[in-house]
Order: structure tokens, then sequence, then C-alpha cells
């Protein structure tokens, strides 16, 4: 019993750090919140689907899901975004905008209804004596190896201690010569990459439509919140919020769960004395 | 151009425009076309099986129209979104009531919804033919069911489980809304009547597609079998997704389940029991001419009926009969014959005389690892039971 509620505790804290790490990447350098990141979510999980109907291997949704994802980001980024960063309000109005426009092409293009994609493991696994979802299990490694690359792309790579300069100083760093706006670019590329690939790797767990993002976007935000910028602070909110949705879901019951992380987000918030 | 060619081109313009709408009023008296709604889940969970029933619905009104219509007039198709939820069926209700002036409204909708835009429809004066099995006592003069209640199709589905497939210990699920703890009630009431135990009893919020804690705790209790009640559509996938990942393989009855989201989810519903008044396999000719009518017209786009969608098909036909019974599209008029009217479609003969609900045949199926649904058993014409007593 609680074998299943360990696992169901890390599980869910892999699946929500995977979902909340693109937005993190966003709000840490170009310092607003993506409201698309739903819209993304989404993008990616339909990538999923478009896998299904063409019958390829469920893994190379997570590919597609990727291009789909960063290709769109590139071109919004590129034409719209740019254009406002002086204005970071009208930045994540426009963000929203964009919410809207994917999540009504995505519409407009599969229709309302619910589809289901494949999923690549859909079996059980025998671990520490309990017969657990092997998925969930893979996704919790996923999401270690994905926090650790992301981790190691901002501490040894040129482009990544760049962008650390520009989380930190964005205005210091361009009168060092930093181009500012090229990581800018980089950085909402790879959020709206990391939400495409969290879509797609969401699809086996649940159904796909238009909306699915919207649930886990408040869930992120509040992480993201939460968190700061700091990876792993990410991590660590997404063990104790996401832990405790689980623990307030098995003892208390599942209604009360779904209110669990913005509660405790909320309380969190409130008392901290210390500012990231 | 001078002022007086001015007004006398307007003039003009005004004289013919009168003319030509004046023309149209006294055409449209007699061909004003009868307006049927369907607020129906277009979005949300039941948009699975909302295009199903739209399609139920459009062949029906095909039929009505190559027949001349109802009483000489044209049948008009409303299609609207209650997003499967009550604040889409208010605003769907009021749109369908006041700016498409409704006849009748008839559709398949979540309770939720259901709940909510049936007081716009009584206040309206509008008939509403429920045609969504559902959780029972609903009650209104203006209301009317053609599809199941629980009295119908849970005991059989429990005796069967309980017998055959030897389940004394269950562990009860559903979502957390009138359907999902209307259905599980009775079904624990059957359960402790045939001897059964109740290891757990759970609930999880209507758009909640993560069932990881329920699913956590079912293994903690380890029952020989499951009862569940989501909402139609997409959760019941959801849930059997995850069900199977997790690797429990206990039997499966399903009180919320249909064909064509059986279908949808691959294999991931393979295995589940569930019992209803329709399913495609149904050995009849009304059945087989309807499939086939279905088939043409939508050819592959076809969504496979099913028993949330093919009592919609019944409901406009039985619609259709009752007001050319009582040559008149007034609700008083229509209500008073419609529990007089017989519709002998692809579930048999229909008839919504028992306290506003209706007698349906029941059949026992076992979804198969293709999605397709099999019929394993039949239990003939089963009684609704008492659903409104005050009404006759």
């Amino acid at each position: 019993m609680y074998t299943t509620q360990l696992l169901d505790v890390v599980t869910t804290a892999g699946v929500l750090y995977i979902v909340a790490v693109g937005l993190l990447v966003v709000y840490g350098v170009l310092k607003i919140i993506n409201l698309a990141h739903g819209a993304f979510l989404a993008m990616g999980a339909y990538a999923g689907v478009l896998t299904t109907w063409a019958g390829w291997n469920p893994w190379t949704a997570l590919l597609l899901a990727v291009v789909m994802g960063v290709a769109v980001a590139a071109l919004v980024e590129w034409r719209v975004l740019r254009a406002l960063y002086a204005r970071p309000l009208d930045t994540i109005l426009a963000t929203w905008g964009l919410n809207i426009v994917v999540v009504q092409i995505l519409t407009l293009y599969f229709g309302r209804e619910i589809h289901f994609a494949e999923s690549a493991i859909a079996q059980p696994i025998s671990v520490a004596g309990v017969t657990y979802s092997q998925y969930r299990l893979v996704l919790l490694l996923i999401a270690v190896v994905l926090g650790g690359l992301v981790w190691l792309m901002m501490q040894r790579t040129h482009i990544g201690v760049v962008a650390q300069a520009v989380i930190m100083n964005e205005e210091l760093a361009q009168a060092l010569g930093i181009n500012t706006r090229f990581v800018r670019f980089v950085t909402f590329c790879l959020g709206a990459g990391l939400a495409s690939l969290a879509g797609a790797l969401l699809t086996p767990l649940v159904s796909v439509h238009p909306n699915l993002g919207v649930p886990w976007l408040i869930n992120a935000f509040m992480l993201v919140l939460v968190a700061g910028v700091s990876l792993g602070n990410l991590a660590l909110a997404a063990l104790v919020l996401g832990g405790a949705q689980v623990l307030v879901s098995s003892y208390g019951n599942p209604v009360l769960g779904s209110l669990t992380i913005v509660i405790l987000a909320v309380i969190i918030l409130r008392f901290r004395t210390v500012t990231i | 151009m001078r002022k007086s060619s001015r007004t006398l081109v307007a003039l003009v313009l005004m004289l013919g425009l009168a003319t030509l709408s004046g023309g149209a009023a006294a055409q449209s008296a007699a061909k004003q076309p009868i307006v049927i709604a369907v607020p129906v889940g277009l979005s949300g969970v039941n948009s699975v099986v909302a295009p199903a029933v739209v399609q139920s619905a459009e062949l029906a009104v095909e039929e009505l129209n190559a027949k001349g219509g109802i009483m000489g007039r044209p049948v008009k198709l409303i299609p609207l979104d209650d997003e499967s939820g009550p604040a889409g069926a208010v605003k769907a209700f009021n749109t369908a009531i006041r700016q498409h002036k409704a006849d009748v409204i008839i559709t398949m909708e979540t309770s939720a919804a259901r709940n909510a835009g049936a007081p716009i429809a009584d206040r309206a004066k509008a008939l509403f033919i429920y045609t969504s099995f559902y959780e029972g006592r609903a009650c209104g003069k203006y209301l009317y069911v053609n599809a199941w209640v629980p009295e119908q199709i849970v005991s059989p589905l429990v005796k069967f489980m309980t017998n055959e497939k030897k389940v004394k210990k269950w562990f009860v699920l559903g979502s957390d809304y009138a359907f999902g703890r209307g259905l599980i009630e009775p079904a624990k009431k059957m359960i402790t009547q045939l001897g059964g135990t109740i290891l757990g009893e759970e609930y999880q919020p209507l758009q909640q597609s993560d069932w990881t804690a329920i699913i956590s705790k079912i293994r903690a209790a380890n029952p020989d079998g499951i009862m569940y009640a989501t909402s139609g559509g997409g959760p019941n996938i959801d849930f059997m997704k995850q069900f199977k990942a997790a690797g429990l393989k206990m039997p499966v009855g399903s009180l919320s389940i249909d064909e064509l989201t059986a279908e949808q989810g691959g294999n991931a519903a393979e295995g589940v029991y569930y019992t209803a008044d329709y399913f495609t396999s149904i050995d009849s000719a009304e059945n087989k001419t309807f499939l086939e009518a279905m088939k043409r017209k939508f050819g592959a786009n076809l969504k496979t009926p099913n028993s949330l969608s093919e009592p919609e098909y019944d409901g406009i036909h039985a619609y259709a009969m009752a007001v050319e019974k009582a040559k008149s599209t007034d609700a008083d008029k229509v209500a008073a014959v419609l529990p007089t009217i017989v519709f002998k479609g692809p579930r048999g003969a229909v008839q919504m005389n028992k306290q506003h609900h209706a007698p349906l045949p029941v059949y026992l199926a076992q979804v198969q690892a293709d999605g397709k649904t099999k019929i394993i058993q039949s239990f003939g014409l089963v009684d609704p039971g008492n659903q409104c007593p005050k009404l006759k």
C-alpha cells in the first residue's frame, strides 16, 4: 500500500515536472508567463494522435511534437512577441492570444471531440513487489533525464551561461554585448518545445482534446510561481505539491485532491519571506 | 442625384421590399418550418458521442422531410453546443428557444447539462424529449425520456457479475456528478441485496482525467470485481487505459460506456461488461434498414450508432407522430398524446407511457479486443419502474 503511494507521489511529481519545466524556462529568461503553454501541450498531444493515424511508432510522436512546437514558437516569437518585449504585460496578452488561436486551429482541424493516441508502453511492470504502470515509471525517468539535460545546458553550454546572465540582469547583459534578442528567441522556442514534448508524453494517460492543456497550465503555473527560476526548486515544488495532491486524494478524496496544489501554492507564497 | 429623384427611388425600394416580405410572410405562414433544437455536447466529455447523436437526428429529419415533413411543414434541425455541462446548456437552451424559436428540444446531454437546461424549457413551455440514458427520477410536465434508467440495466449487470463472474467483493467508482453517483447508488443496493460487500466507493471530479489515486485504492482493496459509472464518452477510456496499465485484471462492469466509445478506445475497454437497450448487432428488420440508411447517408463519416445516439432517432420520429396525431405543435397538446405513441424503430416498439419513461429491451454485452461489442444475453422488455409517481 505504501509502496504504491510512494510510487504515485514520485511519478506524479515527475509528470508535473515535465509539464512545468518549459514554463519555468520561459519565465526565467523572458520574465513572462507563457499563457500559450497549455496550447503547446495540446499541440504535442495531437502530434501523438497524428502519429497513431499515420501508423508510426508512438515514440516518433515525441519528435513530431517538438518539431511542431518549435516551428510555431519560432514564427510567433519572431513576428509577434519580439515587437512587444518593451511592454511585458502586452507580451503576456499576446501569448494568451496565441493560446486561443492554436486551440481554435486544433479544434477546426481535429474537431472538438476526444481522440485517443496509441501508447508506446501499455503493460504494467512488477516493481518492489507491486504491479505498477510501467509508463508512469518511464515518465519519472524522463523527468529526471530532461531536468538533467536542461540543467547541463544552462551550466555547461555557452548559450546556457549567457541565458543565466540574461536571467540575472538583462540590461547589464545587453550592455556587455550579449545578444539578448537571440537568447529570448532560443528560450521561447525551447519552452514551447518542452511543452509540446510534455503534451506528447501525456497522451497515454489522458484522452486528447483541444482544451487538454487547461488543467495542466493551472498546476504548472502554481509550481512555477512557487519555484521561481530555479530548476532544483521546481523539482522540489513538484515533489511537495504533487505529493500532497496524491496523498490528499488517497486519504481524503480526489475532489479535495484537485484543489491541493492551488491552495498549497497560495499558502506558500503568502508566508514565504525570501524572494527568489 | 437630385433630391426628389432620391426620394422617389427610396419610395420604390421600400414598396418593393414591403411586397416581397408581405408575400414571403403569407407563404411562410403555411410552410413555416417545425424547428427541432438539439443542444448536445459537441465539446467537453460527451464530445465522443455527440456527432453520432447529430447524425441520428439528421437521418430522422431527412426521412421526415422526404415524406413532406410534419403536417406538411418542413422540419428544421438546429444542433447547438451545450459544452457537456450546465453553463453551456443554459446558453444553448436560451439560444434554441429565444433565437431559433424551437418547437421542441430533443437531445442527449449529460445530467449536469440537462438539470440546467430543463427548467429553461419548462418555463418556456417547450417540450423536451431527453434521449440519453441517465440516473432516473428527472420529472417535468414537458419532459419525456425514451432511454434507459438504472432500474432497467443495473440489476441485470450486477446479477450477471455476481452469479456468472462470482464477484463477492466489489469496488465501485464513478464521476462526481448526478449521473455517476445516481448510477452507483442503485448498483450498491443491488450488490448488497445479492449478498456482496462493497470494499470501496470513490468519485472523481468530472473533468479530471488522472485516475491514479483511485486505482491505487483499488489495488490496495483487492476486490473480485469493479463497477464504474463515469460520464458517457472519453472518461470511460481514460479510466480503463490507466486501469489496465496498472496491471489490474479483475472483471469490470460499466454503467456508462457505449458501443462507439468502446470502439474509439481501441483495446482499452476490452473485457468490459455492460447492459444497454441498443446495439448495432440487434437482429431486426428495422435495425437493418436504419443501419443501411445511416451508411448510405454518411458513408465513411458514419459514427457507430449506439445506445446514446440511437434514441435520438426514435425520439424525433415519436415526436413527429405525436404532432400529426395532436394536429398541433402546442406543447400541451403534443404532451397529451405522446404517451400513446408507439414508434417501431431499431430498438423495437418504444412507448413513453410509464410516467414519461419507456419500457425497453435490455441486452448484456462485452467489449472485444478490437473494441467492437458482442451481445451475450437478452433480457426482453424491462420496466423503468416508478420514475415520476407524481406524473401519471
